[in-house]
Protein backbone atom coordinates (compact mmCIF):
# COMPACT_ATOMS: atom_id res chain seq x y z
CA UNK A 1 0.00 0.00 0.00
CA UNK A 2 1.14 3.35 -0.81
CA UNK A 3 0.78 6.81 1.30
CA UNK A 4 1.44 9.01 -1.09
CA UNK A 5 0.89 7.55 -4.79
CA UNK A 6 -2.70 8.25 -4.77
CA UNK A 7 -2.80 11.74 -3.90
CA UNK A 8 -1.34 12.28 -7.69
CA UNK A 9 -4.69 12.66 -8.70
CA UNK A 10 -6.50 15.95 -8.20
CA UNK A 11 -9.06 15.34 -6.54
CA UNK A 12 -7.21 12.92 -4.26
CA UNK A 13 -5.04 15.98 -3.46
CA UNK A 14 -7.89 18.63 -2.36
CA UNK A 15 -9.12 15.56 -0.05
CA UNK A 16 -5.96 14.91 1.59
CA UNK A 17 -5.59 19.23 2.36
CA UNK A 18 -9.19 19.25 3.44
CA UNK A 19 -9.15 16.59 5.58
CA UNK A 20 -5.53 17.20 7.14
CA UNK A 21 -6.47 20.79 8.22
CA UNK A 22 -9.67 19.77 9.21
CA UNK A 23 -8.03 17.21 11.39
CA UNK A 24 -5.65 19.17 12.81
CA UNK A 25 -8.16 21.96 13.83
CA UNK A 26 -10.59 19.96 15.13
CA UNK A 27 -7.83 17.90 16.95
CA UNK A 28 -6.87 21.22 18.83
CA UNK A 29 -10.53 22.12 19.52
CA UNK A 30 -11.25 18.40 20.51
CA UNK A 31 -8.78 19.08 23.39
CA UNK A 32 -11.06 21.67 25.36
CA UNK A 33 -14.37 19.22 24.17
CA UNK A 34 -12.73 16.23 25.69
CA UNK A 35 -11.22 18.52 28.84
CA UNK A 36 -14.73 20.06 29.27
CA UNK A 37 -16.83 16.76 28.46
CA UNK A 38 -18.58 18.98 25.78
CA UNK A 39 -18.99 16.00 23.10
CA UNK A 40 -22.51 15.70 23.19
CA UNK A 41 -22.71 19.78 22.30
CA UNK A 42 -20.16 18.84 19.15
CA UNK A 43 -22.61 15.90 18.55
CA UNK A 44 -25.70 18.29 18.37
CA UNK A 45 -23.85 20.91 16.70
CA UNK A 46 -23.22 18.79 13.85
CA UNK A 47 -27.31 17.87 13.84
CA UNK A 48 -28.20 21.35 14.44
CA UNK A 49 -26.35 22.85 11.45
CA UNK A 50 -28.86 21.04 9.15
CA UNK A 51 -31.32 22.96 8.65
CA UNK A 52 -29.87 25.44 7.69
CA UNK A 53 -28.17 24.03 4.96
CA UNK A 54 -31.64 23.12 3.63
CA UNK A 55 -32.70 26.51 3.77
CA UNK A 56 -29.72 27.66 2.10
CA UNK A 57 -29.95 24.73 -0.25
CA UNK A 58 -33.45 25.55 -1.43
CA UNK A 59 -32.88 29.56 -1.59
CA UNK A 60 -29.92 29.02 -3.36
CA UNK A 61 -27.77 30.98 -0.88
CA UNK A 62 -24.30 29.97 0.41
CA UNK A 63 -24.47 26.46 2.33
CA UNK A 64 -21.68 27.47 4.38
CA UNK A 65 -23.77 30.90 5.24
CA UNK A 66 -26.72 28.78 6.18
CA UNK A 67 -24.58 26.38 8.18
CA UNK A 68 -22.97 29.06 9.98
CA UNK A 69 -26.28 30.92 11.11
CA UNK A 70 -27.55 28.15 12.50
CA UNK A 71 -24.51 27.11 14.22
CA UNK A 72 -24.37 30.23 16.01
CA UNK A 73 -27.81 30.47 16.98
CA UNK A 74 -27.70 26.95 18.31
CA UNK A 75 -24.24 27.87 20.08
CA UNK A 76 -26.49 30.31 21.71
CA UNK A 77 -28.98 28.68 22.59
CA UNK A 78 -26.46 26.43 24.35
CA UNK A 79 -25.51 28.58 26.87
CA UNK A 80 -28.85 29.81 27.55
CA UNK A 81 -31.01 27.14 28.06
CA UNK A 82 -28.60 25.00 29.78
CA UNK A 83 -28.85 27.32 32.83
CA UNK A 84 -32.46 26.39 33.58
CA UNK A 85 -32.45 24.40 36.77
CA UNK A 86 -35.27 21.93 36.00
CA UNK A 87 -34.13 21.45 32.56
CA UNK A 88 -30.82 19.29 32.44
CA UNK A 89 -28.03 20.35 30.01
CA UNK A 90 -28.12 17.28 28.57
CA UNK A 91 -32.01 17.04 28.12
CA UNK A 92 -31.97 20.59 26.89
CA UNK A 93 -29.05 19.46 23.96
CA UNK A 94 -31.29 16.34 23.43
CA UNK A 95 -33.93 18.63 22.06
CA UNK A 96 -32.27 21.16 20.82
CA UNK A 97 -30.23 18.05 18.34
CA UNK A 98 -33.53 15.98 17.27
CA UNK A 99 -36.32 18.74 16.76
CA UNK A 100 -33.18 21.04 14.64
CA UNK A 101 -32.58 17.94 12.64
CA UNK A 102 -36.17 17.38 12.11
CA UNK A 103 -36.91 20.87 11.11
CA UNK A 104 -34.21 19.77 8.28
CA UNK A 105 -35.51 16.31 7.41
CA UNK A 106 -39.22 17.91 7.11
CA UNK A 107 -38.17 20.88 4.82
CA UNK A 108 -36.08 18.64 2.81
CA UNK A 109 -38.85 16.04 2.61
CA UNK A 110 -40.60 18.25 0.32
CA UNK A 111 -38.09 18.87 -2.58
CA UNK A 112 -37.26 15.51 -4.40
CA UNK A 113 -33.90 13.41 -4.31
CA UNK A 114 -34.55 13.59 -0.98
CA UNK A 115 -32.16 10.31 0.37
CA UNK A 116 -29.37 10.90 -1.64
CA UNK A 117 -29.14 14.32 -0.21
CA UNK A 118 -29.49 13.29 3.46
CA UNK A 119 -26.72 10.71 2.81
CA UNK A 120 -24.72 13.77 1.66
CA UNK A 121 -25.09 15.48 4.70
CA UNK A 122 -24.39 12.35 6.52
CA UNK A 123 -21.21 10.99 5.25
CA UNK A 124 -20.32 14.15 3.23
CA UNK A 125 -18.35 13.71 -0.33
CA UNK A 126 -14.76 14.78 0.63
CA UNK A 127 -14.01 13.23 -3.06
CA UNK A 128 -16.26 15.21 -4.65
CA UNK A 129 -14.76 18.20 -2.82
CA UNK A 130 -14.27 21.29 -5.51
CA UNK A 131 -11.70 24.59 -5.33
CA UNK A 132 -14.75 26.44 -4.32
CA UNK A 133 -15.73 24.66 -1.11
CA UNK A 134 -11.76 24.18 -0.17
CA UNK A 135 -11.04 28.07 0.17
CA UNK A 136 -14.65 28.18 2.34
CA UNK A 137 -13.13 25.67 4.36
CA UNK A 138 -9.75 27.15 4.81
CA UNK A 139 -11.11 30.65 5.39
CA UNK A 140 -13.58 29.43 8.48
CA UNK A 141 -10.91 27.18 9.60
CA UNK A 142 -8.11 30.56 9.74
CA UNK A 143 -10.98 32.30 12.04
CA UNK A 144 -11.28 29.30 14.28
CA UNK A 145 -7.54 28.88 14.50
CA UNK A 146 -6.93 32.94 15.70
CA UNK A 147 -9.97 32.53 17.69
CA UNK A 148 -8.04 29.38 19.36
CA UNK A 149 -4.78 31.18 19.45
CA UNK A 150 -6.02 34.02 21.03
CA UNK A 151 -8.33 32.56 23.94
CA UNK A 152 -6.59 29.51 24.49
CA UNK A 153 -5.02 30.52 28.13
CA UNK A 154 -8.51 31.04 29.62
CA UNK A 155 -10.42 28.53 27.85
CA UNK A 156 -8.17 26.01 29.49
CA UNK A 157 -8.34 28.21 32.70
CA UNK A 158 -11.84 27.94 32.73
CA UNK A 159 -11.66 24.23 31.96
CA UNK A 160 -9.77 23.14 34.89
CA UNK A 161 -10.68 25.76 37.61
CA UNK A 162 -13.80 27.41 37.07
CA UNK A 163 -13.90 29.54 39.94
CA UNK A 164 -10.44 31.36 39.50
CA UNK A 165 -10.94 31.91 36.41
CA UNK A 166 -13.94 34.00 37.44
CA UNK A 167 -12.19 35.85 40.28
CA UNK A 168 -9.40 36.92 38.08
CA UNK A 169 -12.33 38.52 36.11
CA UNK A 170 -12.93 36.36 33.07
CA UNK A 171 -16.51 35.89 31.93
CA UNK A 172 -16.99 32.21 32.36
CA UNK A 173 -20.52 32.59 30.49
CA UNK A 174 -18.71 34.48 27.75
CA UNK A 175 -16.01 31.62 27.88
CA UNK A 176 -18.37 29.35 27.46
CA UNK A 177 -20.26 31.04 24.54
CA UNK A 178 -17.07 31.47 22.59
CA UNK A 179 -16.23 27.60 22.80
CA UNK A 180 -19.77 27.11 21.79
CA UNK A 181 -18.98 29.14 18.93
CA UNK A 182 -15.49 27.38 17.98
CA UNK A 183 -16.94 24.14 17.85
CA UNK A 184 -19.69 25.39 15.80
CA UNK A 185 -16.85 26.59 13.53
CA UNK A 186 -15.15 23.57 12.86
CA UNK A 187 -18.43 21.75 12.12
CA UNK A 188 -19.37 24.60 9.75
CA UNK A 189 -15.93 24.25 8.16
CA UNK A 190 -16.15 20.21 8.25
CA UNK A 191 -20.09 19.93 7.46
CA UNK A 192 -20.34 20.24 3.44
CA UNK A 193 -16.87 18.13 2.87
CA UNK A 194 -17.10 15.57 5.11
CA UNK A 195 -20.28 14.92 7.01
CA UNK A 196 -21.61 14.82 10.40
CA UNK A 197 -20.71 11.44 11.23
CA UNK A 198 -16.98 12.03 10.53
CA UNK A 199 -16.83 15.90 11.90
CA UNK A 200 -17.90 14.42 15.15
CA UNK A 201 -15.53 11.53 15.36
CA UNK A 202 -12.34 14.45 14.43
CA UNK A 203 -13.29 16.39 17.39
CA UNK A 204 -13.48 13.40 19.88
CA UNK A 205 -11.28 10.66 19.15
CA UNK A 206 -8.07 12.22 18.43
CA UNK A 207 -8.29 14.05 21.79
CA UNK A 208 -9.17 11.57 23.76
CA UNK A 209 -6.65 9.07 22.35
CA UNK A 210 -4.52 12.48 22.95
CA UNK A 211 -5.87 12.60 26.70
CA UNK A 212 -5.07 8.55 27.31
CA UNK A 213 -1.06 9.44 26.20
CA UNK A 214 0.03 12.47 28.22
CA UNK A 215 -0.72 14.82 31.00
CA UNK A 216 -0.33 18.02 29.79
CA UNK A 217 -2.37 20.55 27.96
CA UNK A 218 0.42 21.89 25.55
CA UNK A 219 1.38 17.82 24.40
CA UNK A 220 -2.28 16.80 24.60
CA UNK A 221 -3.18 19.92 21.75
CA UNK A 222 0.02 18.65 19.56
CA UNK A 223 -0.55 15.64 20.05
CA UNK A 224 -4.49 15.37 19.01
CA UNK A 225 -3.72 17.81 15.63
CA UNK A 226 -1.02 15.26 14.42
CA UNK A 227 -3.44 12.01 15.35
CA UNK A 228 -6.41 13.97 13.61
CA UNK A 229 -4.12 15.00 10.62
CA UNK A 230 -2.72 11.40 10.30
CA UNK A 231 -5.86 9.72 10.56
CA UNK A 232 -7.21 11.39 7.54
CA UNK A 233 -4.36 10.80 5.58
CA UNK A 234 -4.14 7.00 6.44
CA UNK A 235 -7.94 6.65 6.20
CA UNK A 236 -8.01 8.53 2.56
CA UNK A 237 -4.91 6.41 1.85
CA UNK A 238 -6.81 2.68 2.88
CA UNK A 239 -10.51 3.64 1.58
CA UNK A 240 -8.65 4.00 -1.87
CA UNK A 241 -6.15 1.61 -2.16
CA UNK A 242 -9.18 -0.46 -1.02
CA UNK A 243 -11.75 0.93 -3.80
CA UNK A 244 -9.41 0.87 -6.44
CA UNK A 245 -7.00 -2.16 -5.17
CA UNK A 246 -9.55 -4.58 -4.18
CA UNK A 247 -12.67 -3.51 -6.07
CA UNK A 248 -14.08 -3.50 -2.43
CA UNK A 249 -16.05 0.16 -2.68
CA UNK A 250 -15.14 1.74 1.18
CA UNK A 251 -17.09 5.31 1.93
CA UNK A 252 -14.02 7.49 2.72
CA UNK A 253 -15.58 9.60 5.30
CA UNK A 254 -16.52 6.21 7.37
CA UNK A 255 -12.79 4.92 6.34
CA UNK A 256 -11.18 8.02 8.28
CA UNK A 257 -13.24 7.38 11.93
CA UNK A 258 -12.51 3.72 11.61
CA UNK A 259 -8.49 4.42 11.00
CA UNK A 260 -9.04 7.12 14.15
CA UNK A 261 -11.28 4.79 16.35
CA UNK A 262 -8.21 2.23 15.41
CA UNK A 263 -5.53 5.03 16.58
CA UNK A 264 -7.47 5.29 19.82
CA UNK A 265 -7.53 1.82 20.67
CA UNK A 266 -3.71 1.68 19.91
CA UNK A 267 -3.42 4.68 22.41
CA UNK A 268 -5.79 2.83 25.04
CA UNK A 269 -3.49 -0.08 24.64
CA UNK A 270 -0.18 1.58 25.24
CA UNK A 271 -1.38 4.22 28.15
CA UNK A 272 -0.56 1.76 30.46
CA UNK A 273 2.90 1.08 29.40
CA UNK A 274 3.31 4.64 29.17
CA UNK A 275 2.14 5.09 32.42
CA UNK A 276 4.62 2.95 34.16
CA UNK A 277 7.72 4.50 32.26
CA UNK A 278 6.81 7.37 33.34
CA UNK A 279 6.26 6.29 37.18
CA UNK A 280 9.29 4.70 37.30
CA UNK A 281 11.54 7.70 35.61
CA UNK A 282 9.90 9.91 38.38
CA UNK A 283 7.59 11.72 36.46
CA UNK A 284 4.90 11.89 38.70
CA UNK A 285 1.83 12.79 37.51
CA UNK A 286 1.39 17.19 36.97
CA UNK A 287 -2.47 16.88 36.58
CA UNK A 288 -2.86 15.45 39.66
CA UNK A 289 -5.11 12.75 38.31
CA UNK A 290 -5.98 9.72 40.32
CA UNK A 291 -4.06 6.90 38.68
CA UNK B 1 -59.17 18.86 15.14
CA UNK B 2 -61.14 15.58 15.54
CA UNK B 3 -62.56 15.54 12.01
CA UNK B 4 -59.35 16.02 10.33
CA UNK B 5 -57.71 13.50 12.79
CA UNK B 6 -60.75 10.68 11.36
CA UNK B 7 -59.90 12.20 7.68
CA UNK B 8 -56.11 11.69 7.88
CA UNK B 9 -56.60 7.95 9.01
CA UNK B 10 -59.05 6.63 6.76
CA UNK B 11 -56.76 4.01 4.94
CA UNK B 12 -55.49 0.71 5.90
CA UNK B 13 -51.53 2.21 5.77
CA UNK B 14 -52.48 5.02 7.87
CA UNK B 15 -54.25 3.23 10.93
CA UNK B 16 -51.29 0.72 10.97
CA UNK B 17 -49.17 4.18 11.16
CA UNK B 18 -51.34 5.07 14.27
CA UNK B 19 -51.76 2.55 16.16
CA UNK B 20 -47.40 2.09 15.71
CA UNK B 21 -47.43 6.09 16.71
CA UNK B 22 -49.06 5.83 19.95
CA UNK B 23 -47.53 2.79 21.04
CA UNK B 24 -44.14 3.62 20.32
CA UNK B 25 -45.14 7.18 21.73
CA UNK B 26 -46.56 6.03 25.32
CA UNK B 27 -43.55 3.68 25.52
CA UNK B 28 -40.41 6.14 24.67
CA UNK B 29 -42.30 8.63 27.17
CA UNK B 30 -42.95 6.25 29.53
CA UNK B 31 -38.88 4.85 29.62
CA UNK B 32 -37.65 8.50 28.89
CA UNK B 33 -38.21 9.56 32.91
CA UNK B 34 -36.07 7.19 34.21
CA UNK B 35 -33.50 7.69 31.28
CA UNK B 36 -33.74 11.93 32.67
CA UNK B 37 -33.55 10.90 36.15
CA UNK B 38 -30.21 9.14 35.09
CA UNK B 39 -29.12 11.86 33.21
CA UNK B 40 -28.58 8.85 29.95
CA UNK B 41 -29.99 11.12 26.82
CA UNK B 42 -26.42 11.17 25.16
CA UNK B 43 -26.03 7.59 26.17
CA UNK B 44 -29.21 7.19 24.75
CA UNK B 45 -28.21 9.01 21.42
CA UNK B 46 -24.97 6.89 21.33
CA UNK B 47 -27.42 3.51 21.52
CA UNK B 48 -29.36 4.48 18.56
CA UNK B 49 -26.20 5.21 16.29
CA UNK B 50 -24.64 2.62 17.75
CA UNK B 51 -27.32 -0.10 17.03
CA UNK B 52 -26.74 0.49 13.15
CA UNK B 53 -23.73 -2.10 12.31
CA UNK B 54 -25.68 -4.54 13.83
CA UNK B 55 -29.18 -4.03 11.21
CA UNK B 56 -26.30 -3.68 8.23
CA UNK B 57 -25.09 -6.94 9.28
CA UNK B 58 -28.18 -8.51 10.26
CA UNK B 59 -29.63 -7.03 6.77
CA UNK B 60 -26.24 -8.94 5.00
CA UNK B 61 -26.77 -12.00 7.17
CA UNK B 62 -30.76 -12.33 6.20
CA UNK B 63 -31.50 -12.15 10.42
CA UNK B 64 -33.95 -10.61 11.83
CA UNK B 65 -33.12 -6.40 11.94
CA UNK B 66 -34.50 -6.57 15.47
CA UNK B 67 -31.80 -9.12 16.38
CA UNK B 68 -28.81 -7.65 15.03
CA UNK B 69 -29.75 -4.22 16.55
CA UNK B 70 -30.36 -5.62 20.02
CA UNK B 71 -27.27 -7.83 19.43
CA UNK B 72 -25.04 -5.16 18.58
CA UNK B 73 -26.75 -2.40 21.52
CA UNK B 74 -25.88 -4.71 24.07
CA UNK B 75 -22.03 -5.08 22.89
CA UNK B 76 -22.31 -1.16 22.77
CA UNK B 77 -23.23 -1.00 26.58
CA UNK B 78 -20.51 -3.02 27.64
CA UNK B 79 -18.08 -1.33 25.54
CA UNK B 80 -19.58 2.04 27.13
CA UNK B 81 -19.57 0.72 30.54
CA UNK B 82 -16.01 -0.61 30.01
CA UNK B 83 -14.12 2.34 28.85
CA UNK B 84 -15.36 4.58 31.28
CA UNK B 85 -14.25 2.63 33.93
CA UNK B 86 -10.60 3.86 33.23
CA UNK B 87 -9.52 6.71 34.92
CA UNK B 88 -8.69 8.49 31.79
CA UNK B 89 -11.83 8.37 29.24
CA UNK B 90 -14.55 10.01 31.13
CA UNK B 91 -18.03 8.74 30.09
CA UNK B 92 -18.89 11.50 27.40
CA UNK B 93 -15.63 10.52 25.61
CA UNK B 94 -16.42 6.84 26.34
CA UNK B 95 -19.55 7.49 24.62
CA UNK B 96 -18.52 10.14 21.42
CA UNK B 97 -15.53 7.46 20.90
CA UNK B 98 -18.16 4.76 20.59
CA UNK B 99 -20.85 6.48 18.91
CA UNK B 100 -19.02 7.77 15.93
CA UNK B 101 -17.02 4.22 15.75
CA UNK B 102 -19.74 1.64 15.44
CA UNK B 103 -21.69 4.43 12.98
CA UNK B 104 -18.83 4.64 10.88
CA UNK B 105 -18.82 0.73 10.88
CA UNK B 106 -22.30 0.67 9.74
CA UNK B 107 -21.05 2.78 6.76
CA UNK B 108 -18.36 1.05 5.91
CA UNK B 109 -20.32 -2.07 5.52
CA UNK B 110 -23.07 -0.82 3.89
CA UNK B 111 -20.81 1.50 1.42
CA UNK B 112 -19.25 -2.21 0.41
CA UNK B 113 -22.83 -3.19 -0.75
CA UNK B 114 -24.72 -1.71 -3.52
CA UNK B 115 -28.27 -0.12 -2.95
CA UNK B 116 -26.48 2.23 -0.35
CA UNK B 117 -28.59 5.32 0.10
CA UNK B 118 -32.31 4.06 0.53
CA UNK B 119 -32.31 1.81 3.19
CA UNK B 120 -30.41 4.20 5.30
CA UNK B 121 -32.84 7.07 5.11
CA UNK B 122 -35.61 4.71 6.32
CA UNK B 123 -33.22 3.32 8.76
CA UNK B 124 -32.24 6.98 10.05
CA UNK B 125 -35.21 8.90 10.07
CA UNK B 126 -38.35 6.30 10.22
CA UNK B 127 -40.86 5.13 7.60
CA UNK B 128 -43.95 5.06 9.82
CA UNK B 129 -46.33 5.11 6.91
CA UNK B 130 -44.70 1.51 5.38
CA UNK B 131 -45.05 -0.21 9.25
CA UNK B 132 -45.72 -3.69 8.74
CA UNK B 133 -48.78 -5.66 10.67
CA UNK B 134 -45.50 -7.87 12.20
CA UNK B 135 -43.92 -4.44 13.95
CA UNK B 136 -47.12 -3.61 15.48
CA UNK B 137 -46.80 -7.26 17.51
CA UNK B 138 -42.97 -6.40 17.81
CA UNK B 139 -43.98 -3.18 19.03
CA UNK B 140 -46.86 -4.14 21.58
CA UNK B 141 -44.53 -7.43 23.00
CA UNK B 142 -41.79 -5.51 23.97
CA UNK B 143 -43.77 -2.32 24.97
CA UNK B 144 -45.73 -4.54 27.19
CA UNK B 145 -42.17 -6.62 28.70
CA UNK B 146 -40.69 -3.04 29.00
CA UNK B 147 -43.74 -1.66 31.52
CA UNK B 148 -43.72 -4.86 32.87
CA UNK B 149 -40.23 -4.44 34.36
CA UNK B 150 -40.72 -0.58 34.82
CA UNK B 151 -43.69 -1.41 37.05
CA UNK B 152 -42.12 -4.43 38.79
CA UNK B 153 -38.54 -2.32 39.45
CA UNK B 154 -40.19 1.14 39.76
CA UNK B 155 -38.90 1.56 43.31
CA UNK B 156 -35.54 0.08 42.57
CA UNK B 157 -34.29 2.04 39.82
CA UNK B 158 -35.86 4.95 41.73
CA UNK B 159 -34.30 4.62 44.64
CA UNK B 160 -31.19 4.44 42.28
CA UNK B 161 -31.35 7.20 40.43
CA UNK B 162 -31.60 9.55 43.33
CA UNK B 163 -29.36 7.39 46.19
CA UNK B 164 -26.91 5.00 44.76
CA UNK B 165 -25.54 4.12 47.66
CA UNK B 166 -28.95 3.96 49.90
CA UNK B 167 -30.05 1.48 47.07
CA UNK B 168 -26.51 -0.67 47.23
CA UNK B 169 -26.89 -0.36 51.57
CA UNK B 170 -30.52 -2.03 51.44
CA UNK B 171 -28.42 -4.45 49.75
CA UNK B 172 -29.93 -4.82 45.98
CA UNK B 173 -27.67 -5.43 43.05
CA UNK B 174 -26.76 -1.91 42.18
CA UNK B 175 -24.69 -2.98 38.83
CA UNK B 176 -27.64 -5.51 37.76
CA UNK B 177 -30.26 -3.23 38.16
CA UNK B 178 -28.13 -0.27 36.00
CA UNK B 179 -27.69 -3.15 33.16
CA UNK B 180 -30.97 -4.00 33.76
CA UNK B 181 -32.28 -0.02 33.27
CA UNK B 182 -29.82 0.33 30.48
CA UNK B 183 -31.11 -2.88 28.35
CA UNK B 184 -34.93 -1.76 28.59
CA UNK B 185 -33.23 1.93 26.83
CA UNK B 186 -31.86 -0.10 24.36
CA UNK B 187 -35.32 -2.53 23.77
CA UNK B 188 -37.43 0.92 23.41
CA UNK B 189 -34.70 2.52 21.04
CA UNK B 190 -34.52 -1.00 19.08
CA UNK B 191 -38.52 -0.86 18.72
CA UNK B 192 -38.84 3.10 17.78
CA UNK B 193 -36.60 2.19 14.90
CA UNK B 194 -39.62 1.58 12.53
CA UNK B 195 -41.22 4.29 13.93
CA UNK B 196 -38.84 7.20 14.07
CA UNK B 197 -35.43 5.79 12.95
CA UNK B 198 -32.63 5.59 14.86
CA UNK B 199 -31.72 9.73 14.91
CA UNK B 200 -35.70 10.98 16.33
CA UNK B 201 -35.79 8.12 18.78
CA UNK B 202 -33.75 10.31 21.25
CA UNK B 203 -36.33 13.05 20.96
CA UNK B 204 -39.55 11.00 21.50
CA UNK B 205 -37.70 9.15 24.70
CA UNK B 206 -36.23 12.60 26.22
CA UNK B 207 -38.53 15.54 24.98
CA UNK B 208 -42.13 14.49 26.25
CA UNK B 209 -40.34 13.21 29.46
CA UNK B 210 -38.88 16.66 29.69
CA UNK B 211 -41.77 18.24 29.39
CA UNK B 212 -44.00 16.26 32.00
CA UNK B 213 -41.13 17.54 34.51
CA UNK B 214 -42.09 21.02 34.10
CA UNK B 215 -45.84 20.48 34.59
CA UNK B 216 -45.83 18.05 37.75
CA UNK B 217 -43.43 17.26 40.56
CA UNK B 218 -44.49 13.71 41.44
CA UNK B 219 -42.92 11.10 40.06
CA UNK B 220 -45.97 8.35 38.88
CA UNK B 221 -47.76 11.48 37.56
CA UNK B 222 -44.62 12.67 35.12
CA UNK B 223 -44.75 9.24 33.98
CA UNK B 224 -48.38 8.87 32.98
CA UNK B 225 -48.43 12.58 31.49
CA UNK B 226 -44.81 11.81 30.23
CA UNK B 227 -46.60 8.84 28.21
CA UNK B 228 -49.84 10.64 27.08
CA UNK B 229 -47.90 13.58 25.74
CA UNK B 230 -45.36 10.89 23.42
CA UNK B 231 -48.60 9.57 22.23
CA UNK B 232 -50.37 12.49 21.54
CA UNK B 233 -47.41 13.95 19.86
CA UNK B 234 -47.02 10.34 17.76
CA UNK B 235 -51.25 11.54 16.51
CA UNK B 236 -50.69 14.95 16.04
CA UNK B 237 -47.87 14.66 14.07
CA UNK B 238 -48.36 11.76 11.59
CA UNK B 239 -51.91 13.45 11.08
CA UNK B 240 -50.03 16.94 9.81
CA UNK B 241 -47.62 14.62 8.43
CA UNK B 242 -50.33 12.53 6.19
CA UNK B 243 -52.00 15.88 5.50
CA UNK B 244 -49.21 18.21 4.21
CA UNK B 245 -46.98 14.94 3.00
CA UNK B 246 -43.63 16.14 4.98
CA UNK B 247 -41.60 13.25 6.65
CA UNK B 248 -43.36 11.16 9.21
CA UNK B 249 -41.12 10.64 12.08
CA UNK B 250 -39.17 14.38 11.89
CA UNK B 251 -43.05 15.90 12.24
CA UNK B 252 -44.04 13.73 15.38
CA UNK B 253 -40.42 15.28 16.98
CA UNK B 254 -41.42 18.54 15.80
CA UNK B 255 -44.48 18.04 17.70
CA UNK B 256 -42.90 16.89 20.77
CA UNK B 257 -40.11 19.86 20.90
CA UNK B 258 -42.95 22.12 20.13
CA UNK B 259 -44.55 21.08 23.68
CA UNK B 260 -41.44 21.41 25.56
CA UNK B 261 -41.05 25.02 24.01
CA UNK B 262 -44.53 26.04 24.92
CA UNK B 263 -44.54 24.21 28.46
CA UNK B 264 -40.84 25.76 28.79
CA UNK B 265 -42.37 29.05 28.78
CA UNK B 266 -45.98 28.71 30.49
CA UNK B 267 -45.80 26.42 33.01
CA UNK B 268 -46.98 27.08 36.59
CA UNK B 269 -43.89 26.71 38.62
CA UNK B 270 -41.05 25.92 36.57
CA UNK B 271 -42.04 28.28 33.60
CA UNK B 272 -39.75 30.94 32.00
CA UNK B 273 -43.21 33.10 32.65
CA UNK B 274 -43.52 31.90 36.32
CA UNK B 275 -40.35 32.56 36.95
CA UNK B 276 -40.34 36.16 35.72
CA UNK B 277 -43.54 36.71 37.81
CA UNK B 278 -42.52 35.37 40.93
CA UNK B 279 -38.77 34.80 41.75
CA UNK B 280 -39.32 33.19 44.93
CA UNK B 281 -41.92 30.56 44.44
CA UNK B 282 -40.33 29.53 41.86
CA UNK B 283 -37.53 28.39 43.22
CA UNK B 284 -38.97 27.13 46.03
Amino acid sequence: MSLFEPFTIPYMQRALVEVLVLGALAGAVGVLVVLRRLAFVGDALTHTVFPGIVIAHLLGRSILLGALAFGVLTAVLLTVLGGHRRVGNDTALAILLTSFFSLGVVLISRTRGFTADLTVFLFGRVLAIDRTDLVQTLAVAAVAAVVLAVLHKELVLRAFDPEAAAAMGYRTGRLDLALNLLIALVVVAAVEAVGTVLVIALIVVPAAAARLLTDRVGAMTALACLLGAAGGWLGLAVSYEVSVGYDLRLAAGATIVVVLVGLFGLAAAVAPLRRRWATRKGLGNPMGVPQ
Amino acid sequence: MSQFVLDAFGDGFARRALLEAVMVGALCGAVGVHVLLRRLPFFTMALGHATFPGVVLAALLGISLFAGAAAFGAVVVVVVALLGARDRVDDTSAVGVTLSGAFALGVLLLSAQAGFSRDLTAYLVGSIVTVQPSDLVTTAVVGAAVLAVLAALHKELVLGAFDRGGLAALGYPVLVLDVVLLLVVEAVVVTSIPAVGTILAVALIVAPAATARLWTERLRATMALSAALGAASGVVGLAISLQWRVAAGATIVLVAAAMFAVSLVVAPRHGLLAHRASPVSGRA
